[in-house]
């Protein structure tokens, strides 16, 4: 990754910090130099997990609150403005739904609309409020997707059809954000042993699936590519391959 | 990504413990065992020039052998750093270990510091999946680092430290391979020259081989684990290779590398160009289609070369190709001896 002038630290925001996923990611940013903005809704299991992250020096700023809620969102716009500057963006922070699963012709209304509520609103509100400093620092932007975006997983509709609306949302914010220098991408984790996972299979023995570190080496190859050239494009975290597109 | 084919039981031969310009004959002067699904014969290496036929084409891995293994030190003394793969400026997947015939992993924290060939480091993360491995992140430049200092990985059974130019092949360009991609080192010049006057063609791909170190250790049974490695396959070697087909002549590729690369390049709508990362793991049960000949040396029992080459060609075939390469005294590792096999049984 680019290294901002001077001694400045690149600055990271990640959703969803405190646990699984966006624990790991969080880890793996500070350890390679990131001052981290983490997000998480349960203040005292943030504040935990960021002290575990900040214990080899690192330096970590704790915003607790739903990523959903303006009061959230703008409390992270502030933690932004101290710091200065904003390198990257990761929309982290997803609502799977009820637990366990139901078929959408269950689903009820308030349940799906708190699914795109957090997993297709927030992100681009997000997106939107910290602009300025991600145009400024020709920022990264990455929402965290799922192959339940597209693969009708029965089960899986709300949180999938919310992930492809994020998708088709990357996709477009790439287009739109391309002459301000801003960069976004769509990465699909694949299954991982999560607390989010363990919801889905409520009481069923999901150990056969990688921790979420199994992403680290993607996550440093992803950072480490020109973001204009991949920005636009989804990516596999556990693929055989991560391929640099055709320009 | 963990492979999991069962293991192939075969032969193993003598292995070459330096190169064979060192034992007295020239770079091309090595053995050639070539396997059809009928037969194994053995011949020397210049033979290739009339086992090729005007209008096949040679895929060769241009990368350039690094001298990646540095001296290191930390609080727990000395050691070494072999670099294994660049992951961007100053980060590193690196392998630690004590000395080349005696591996890690060292009893090195997550995080804390190193210095490798004089530059402070920080290891920031194990690698996942593959205990000997680990994230580092440089304060200076590695690149400056295995210029000034680093020597050409080595394990304990070569005799002695060579000189970085016994690790390149003639076809080397791009710098980036922690290992020699053996396959192409017999090929010289004149050889070159030979197999161009009689109408064979060469085209490149890139592959950066990381360390092959893991292969020879103890892994649970045939749970191989592939990490990744940098690959490009360029456009005009894409429609090379399209079009050697298309007039029904043979794509040989010389290297595993290549078979990867090449693999790695192909989706669903066919062979195109390529360029990133790739893990793929290439096995029995996930067969190679693209390319019709693959030159290659002789692998260790373990190693995912040699999954490769059953995915080629079947595992039974190169149990008997061992055998016959054993008999015969043919020699194993990178300096030894190569082995051109081809799909068809009547290529």
């Amino acid at each position: 990754m680019t290294a901002p002038p001077g001694d400045v630290p690149p600055v990271a925001v990640v959703t969803g910090a405190s646990r699984g996923l966006g624990f790991a990611l969080a880890g793996f940013l500070v350890a390679q130099g990131f001052e981290l903005v983490a997000n998480a809704r349960d203040r005292s299991v943030l504040e935990r997990s960021a002290r575990e992250l900040a214990k080899d020096g690192g330096s970590v700023h704790v915003v607790a609150g739903d990523v959903a809620e303006e009061a959230t969102q703008l409390a992270l716009l502030r933690a932004v403005e101290r710091l200065g500057r904003l390198d990257l963006l990761v929309n982290n922070a997803s609502e799977l739904g009820p637990s366990p699963l139901l078929p959408l012709t269950e689903y009820s209304t308030r349940d799906l609309e708190r699914v795109f509520r957090v997993n297709v609103v927030a992100p681009l509100e997000l997106t939107r409020r910290l602009l300025p400093a991600l145009k400024a620092a020709h920022g990264r932007v990455v929402n965290i997707s799922s192959d339940a975006a597209v693969a009708g997983y029965p089960g899986w509709g709300g949180y999938g059809a919310s992930k492809a609306a994020l998708d088709l949302i990357s996709l477009t914010l790439a287009h739109e954000l391309r002459e301000a220098g801003v960069s976004v991408v769509s990465v699909d984790p694949g299954d991982m042993r999560t607390a989010m996972h363990q919801a889905a299979f409520p009481g069923e023995d999901i150990s056969d699936r990688p921790l979420p570190e199994v992403t680290l080496p993607f996550w440093a190859w992803l950072l480490n590519q020109d973001p204009t050239r991949i920005s636009g494009h989804r990516f596999r975290a556990q693929a055989d391959r991560w391929e640099v597109p055709e320009s | 990504m963990m492979g999991t084919a069962p293991m192939l039981e075969v032969s193993v031969g003598r292995g070459a413990d330096r190169p064979p310009e060192e034992r007295g004959i020239p770079r091309d002067g090595v053995r050639l065992l070539v396997s059809t699904g009928r037969e194994e014969t053995a011949h020397r290496f210049p033979d290739l020039v009339e086992l090729l036929r005007p209008g096949d084409l040679l895929v060769v891995n241009e990368s350039q052998t690094v001298p990646a293994s540095l001296p290191a030190r930390s609080r727990i003394g000395e050691f070494l750093v072999n670099l294994s793969t660049p992951y961007g400026p100053g980060l590193w997947v690196g392998e630690p270990r004590w000395a080349p015939g005696k591996p890690g992993p060292l009893p090195l924290d997550v995080p804390s510091s190193l210095e490798a060939g004089g530059v402070p480091c920080r290891l920031v993360a194990g690698f996942p999946g593959i205990p000997r491995l680990v994230f580092l992140r440089s304060e200076g430049d590695l690149w400056n680092a295995m210029r000034e200092v680093g020597e050409p990985i080595r394990y304990g059974y070569a005799a002695r430290a060579f000189p970085l130019d016994a690790y390149q092949t003639l076809f080397a360009r791009v710098p980036g391979s922690a290992e020699m991609p053996s396959a192409a080192r017999p090929f010289t010049s004149h050889l070159v020259e030979r197999l161009l006057s009689r109408g064979v063609a060469i085209a490149p791909i890139v592959l950066h081989a990381g360390v092959s170190s893991l292969e020879m250790t103890d892994f649970p049974l045939g749970a191989v684990p592939v990490f990744p490695e940098p690959f490009e396959v360029p456009g005009p070697t894409v429609r090379s290779i399209l079009e050697t087909r298309a007039r029904g002549r043979r794509v040989v590729a010389v290297g595993t590398t290549v078979v990867r690369a090449l693999e790695s390049a192909t989706d669903s709508c066919g062979l195109r160009p390529a360029h990133g990362f790739t893990r793929l793991y290439l096995r029995p049960e996930r067969p190679v289609r693209s390319v019709d000949g693959l030159l290659t040396g002789f692998h260790e029992a373990s190693s995912t070369h040699l999954a490769l080459l059953a995915a080629f060609v079947g595992g039974t075939r190169i149990k008997r190709a061992y055998e016959f390469a054993a008999r015969e005294g043919f020699l194993w590792h990178e300096f030894g001896d190569s082995h051109l096999l081809w799909a068809d049984p009547d290529p």
